[in-house]
C-alpha cells in the first residue's frame, strides 16, 4: 500500500468496498475536514433533489423554502447515526473511536450523495418513459452505500460479519430513541415557555389593573 | 334651503342607488377557486345570483321544502314540493307555474295522491317518474296526470324483505330502465326494467380502504363467532343522488365521513370510469368555520350534468356549487350559506339549464337562480371547444381568460394542450408548468428534446467527440503518472 492523499484515500474506500475501510484504519488515514463536507454536500444534494429536480417527473411545492426539514433529514439523521454508533458500540466491545465513525460513515455516503446528483441531472434530460435509467442509478447509489456503511461499522469496530448486522440494528434503535428524546425535550421545553410566559403575562395584568 | 336639501337628498339616493348597481353583481361571499397547489385562492365568479324564486312568486302558495327541481324535455321545470306533496311545473323563464300536479288517475281509473315525494325526472318522450318516498313507490305518468305504472318494493330475493321501500331520487335511460335511489340501501341503485321487474342493484359504492377498516378486519379473525355478529359492520354509504348524461350515469355521496366514490361516472355494466382517478370533488381541504367551531367536509348532496357536458356538484355542508368539465377539472365555485340571495340555508337540489343553475333550498323555500357571468361564459366557450377537441379553436378564449385571471389554473391547462398540438413545444412546457400538469410537460419537454437533437446534432457528436478525446488523453497522463510512481517504490 503505498502513501496516498487524503483524497486518494477517499476514492480507494469508495472503490473498495470490503478491504478500503481495513486499510484506513490501518494506516490511520481519513480526514475529518472532508468528512463534514460530505455531509455538507449531502445536504445540498437534499435540496437539490427538491427544489431542483425536472418538472416531468417531480413538482415541487416552491410557494415557500423552510430548510429546517432539509438540516433534519441529512445534518441532524447523520450526527444521530454516529453518535447512535458510537453509544452502542461501545458497550458492544466496539473499537471506534466517534472522529473514526464519523470520517468513515461520511466517506460511505459518497455514492448515495452521487447519485443525488446524477439523478437531478438526468431528470432534465429524460422523460418519463426512460424513468427506468434514474431509478437503476438510484438503486446502485443506494446499494453502494448501504454496503459501504456496512464495511465502515465492521472495519471501525474490528467486527464480524455477524456483529455488525447486531450493530447495525441497534444504532438504528438507537437513532429512533434519541430522536424521540428528542421531540420529547423540544415539547417540554415549549410547555415550560408557555407556562413561564402565562405566568408573566397573568402578574403583569394584575400589576397594571 | 329646502331646495339645496332637496338637491342632497337627491344625489345621495343617486349614490346609493349606484351602490346598489354595484351590489347587485357583487356575491355575498368572496369567490374562489384553487390555484396549481390546490390552495385557494380568490378568483373571479362563474356565476352571479340573478334572483331567488319562491311559490308565491310564480303563483303557486307558499313551497314547503322542495326536495328536487328538473328542466324537462318540453322546455319546463319540475319542482317537487315535497312538504305540500305536489309538483310544480314551471315555465322556462320562471315566472309563472304552468301546472301543479297534487293527484293522479291511476290506470283503473281512481285517484291517487303522493306523500313526500322526494324525486323527479322528465324522459324523452314526457314521462314523469316520481319517486313518492312515504307511499313506498315510483309512479311513472304522463304529462296530463295519468299514471302508466306503478313501482313499488320488488319481491326478489335479492331485495332484503327486511327493509323499507323509499324512494328517494329517479331518473330512466334511454332504453327506459327506471334507476332508483333508495333510502338506507347501501348495496347501490335499485334497477327495474321497462315493464317494472327488479333487475337487481347497480353502481354500489366501495368500503373506503381506512387504518380503521383493516385492523377491524384482521381483529375479526381472532373474533368468535357471536362477537363477529355483534360487531359494527363496514357497509359503504348508499348512493345520495344521480343524474343520467346519454350512456352515463353519474352518482354522488353525501357521507361527511367518506372520500372514496363521493362523485362517480358509471357506464352500461355499472363500472365507474372515475374508480382509478385521483380526483377530489368538494373543497381539498376542510373548512373551518369559526362561527359554528366545525370543520366542514364535503357533502356533496346533488349532482347535475350540464347540457355541454360539465359536471355540477351541490355540496350541502357550505352550500357551494362546484362546477367540473368532463375531465374533472374544477372550473367555478359558486354559493355559500347565508341568508342572502346567492346563499342557502339547507341546499337540496341542483338543476342547470342553458347558462343558467338552478338550485332549491328546503329550509328558504326557494329556488335561486345563478346566471352565467362574461367571464364564466368565456371560461364555458373555451372549455366547451376542448372537450369537443377543438384544441386549436379553444387557444383564443383560454388565452382571453388568462388576461382576465391570471391565476386560472384550467386555463393554463388548455393553453399548454393547445400549443402542444400546434407544436410550440417551449410554449406548452411553460403553460403546463403553470397549470402544474407533469404528463402535459413531459411531451412537451419530449418533443422540445427532439427538436433540440435534429437542429443540433453536429454540434452533439462535436462535444462527445471532444470529451472522448479528451478523456483518452488524461487517461493516458494519468497512467504515465501512475507507471512512474511505482517506478519509485
Amino acid at each position: 500500500m503505498t502513501e496516498l492523499k487524503p483524497l486518494e484515500w477517499l476514492k480507494h474506500a469508495i472503490t473498495h468496498p470490503f478491504e478500503g475501510f481495513e486499510d484506513m484504519r490501518w494506516k490511520k488515514a481519513g480526514s475529518l475536514k472532508i468528512a463534514f463536507f460530505i455531509v455538507f454536500l449531502l445536504f445540498i444534494s437534499q435540496i437539490a433533489e427538491e427544489r431542483l429536480y425536472g418538472f416531468q417527473f417531480y413538482i415541487s411545492y416552491d410557494k415557500i423554502f423552510n430548510i429546517v426539514p432539509f438540516i433534519m433529514k441529512s445534518v441532524v439523521i447523520f450526527a444521530a447515526w454516529t453518535i447512535g454508533n458510537r453509544a452502542v458500540c461501545t458497550f458492544l466491545d466496539g473499537e471506534g473511536t466517534l472522529r473514526n465513525i464519523c470520517i468513515y460513515s461520511a466517506y460511505a455516503f459518497v455514492p448515495y450523495i452521487a447519485q443525488s446528483f446524477i439523478n437531478t441531472l438526468l431528470s432534465h434530460i429524460l422523460i418519463r418513459d426512460e424513468f427506468v435509467f434514474m431509478e437503476a442509478i438510484r438503486i446502485t447509489g443506494v446499494c453502494w452505500t448501504i454496503m459501504l456503511l456496512f464495511s465502515a461499522v465492521k472495519a471501525v469496530h474490528q467486527y464480524s460479519f455477524k456483529q455488525t448486522i447486531f450493530a447495525a440494528i441497534f444504532t438504528v434503535a438507537a437513532m429512533l430513541i434519541m430522536l424521540f428524546l428528542l421531540v420529547l425535550f423540544m415539547s417540554l421545553i415549549q410547555q415550560i415557555y408557555l407556562f413561564i410566559s402565562t405566568v408573566y403575562m397573568e402578574i403583569s395584568y394584575r400589576l397594571r389593573s | 334651503m329646502i331646495k339645496k336639501i332637496i338637491a342632497a337628498y337627491i344625489s345621495a339616493a343617486c349614490i346609493m342607488s349606484g351602490m346598489l348597481a354595484v351590489t347587485a353583481y357583487a356575491e355575498p361571499y368572496e369567490v374562489y377557486n384553487y390555484d396549481r397547489w390546490n390552495d385557494p385562492i380568490p378568483s373571479q365568479a362563474g356565476y352571479t345570483a340573478e334572483r331567488s324564486v319562491s311559490g308565491n312568486n310564480l303563483g303557486a302558495g307558499k313551497m314547503n321544502s322542495p326536495s328536487d327541481i328538473f328542466y324537462g324535455a318540453d322546455g319546463l321545470f319540475y319542482i317537487v314540493d315535497s312538504g305540500n306533496n305536489r309538483i310544480i311545473a314551471v315555465d322556462e323563464n320562471f315566472t309563472k307555474a304552468v301546472k301543479i300536479y297534487d293527484s293522479f288517475i291511476m290506470p283503473d281509473g281512481s285517484e291517487t295522491s303522493l306523500k313526500t315525494p322526494m324525486g323527479i325526472f322528465i324522459s324523452a318522450d314526457n314521462n314523469m317518474y316520481i319517486a313518492d318516498s312515504e307511499n313506498s313507490r315510483v309512479l311513472v305518468s304522463d304529462t296530463d296526470g295519468n299514471i302508466i305504472k306503478e313501482i313499488t318494493k320488488p319481491e326478489s330475493e335479492i331485495f332484503d324483505q327486511k327493509r323499507t321501500f323509499t324512494p328517494l331520487r329517479v331518473i330512466a335511460d334511454k332504453a327506459g330502465n327506471v334507476y332508483v335511489v333508495l333510502n338506507n340501501i347501501t348495496t347501490g341503485v335499485a334497477m327495474f326494467a321497462p315493464d317494472g321487474e327488479f333487475m337487481g342493484f347497480y353502481g354500489a359504492n366501495r368500503v373506503q380502504p381506512t387504518s380503521e377498516i383493516i385492523s377491524d378486519h384482521l381483529a375479526g379473525l381472532f373474533m368468535s363467532e357471536e362477537k363477529r355478529a355483534r360487531r359494527v359492520r363496514n357497509v359503504p354509504s348508499g348512493v345520495t343522488s344521480f343524474d343520467i348524461d346519454g350512456d352515463f350515469i353519474f352518482t354522488c355521496t353525501s357521507s361527511s365521513t367518506q372520500t372514496t366514490d363521493t362523485v362517480k361516472k358509471l357506464n352500461a355494466a355499472g363500472n365507474n370510469i372515475f374508480a382509478n382517478m385521483e380526483l377530489n370533488f368538494g373543497d381539498y381541504t376542510p373548512v373551518y368555520d369559526t362561527t359554528r367551531n366545525k370543520l366542514l367536509a364535503p357533502s356533496i348532496v346533488d349532482i347535475d350534468i350540464a347540457e355541454d357536458g360539465n359536471i355540477n356538484c351541490l355540496d350541502f355542508t357550505t352550500g357551494r356549487i362546484f362546477q367540473y368539465d368532463e375531465d374533472c377539472n374544477l372550473l367555478f365555485i359558486t354559493g355559500t350559506i347565508a341568508k342572502q340571495v346567492g346563499g342557502f340555508d339547507h341546499a337540496a337540489a341542483l338543476e342547470s339549464h342553458g347558462d343558467k343553475l338552478y338550485v332549491a333550498d328546503s329550509m328558504k323555500n326557494t329556488v335561486t337562480i345563478f346566471t352565467e357571468t362574461d367571464f364564466g361564459a368565456v371560461v364555458h366557450k373555451a372549455s366547451a371547444l376542448h372537450n369537443g377537441g377543438y384544441y386549436d379553436e379553444a387557444l383564443e378564449p383560454w388565452r382571453e381568460v388568462l388576461r382576465r385571471d391570471g391565476n386560472y389554473r384550467r386555463a393554463n391547462l388548455g393553453v399548454a394542450l393547445a400549443l402542444l398540438r400546434q407544436g410550440d413545444y417551449q410554449g406548452a412546457m411553460k403553460y403546463a408548468k403553470l397549470a402544474n400538469a407533469g404528463s402535459v410537460y413531459d411531451k412537451a419537454f419530449e418533443g422540445y428534446r427532439m427538436e433540440l437533437i435534429r437542429e443540433n446534432f453536429g454540434t452533439f457528436v462535436l462535444a462527445a467527440a471532444i470529451i472522448a478525446a479528451a478523456a483518452a488523453i488524461i487517461r493516458r497522463k494519468l497512467k504515465k503518472q501512475g507507471d512512474s510512481r511505482s517506478k519509485k517504490y
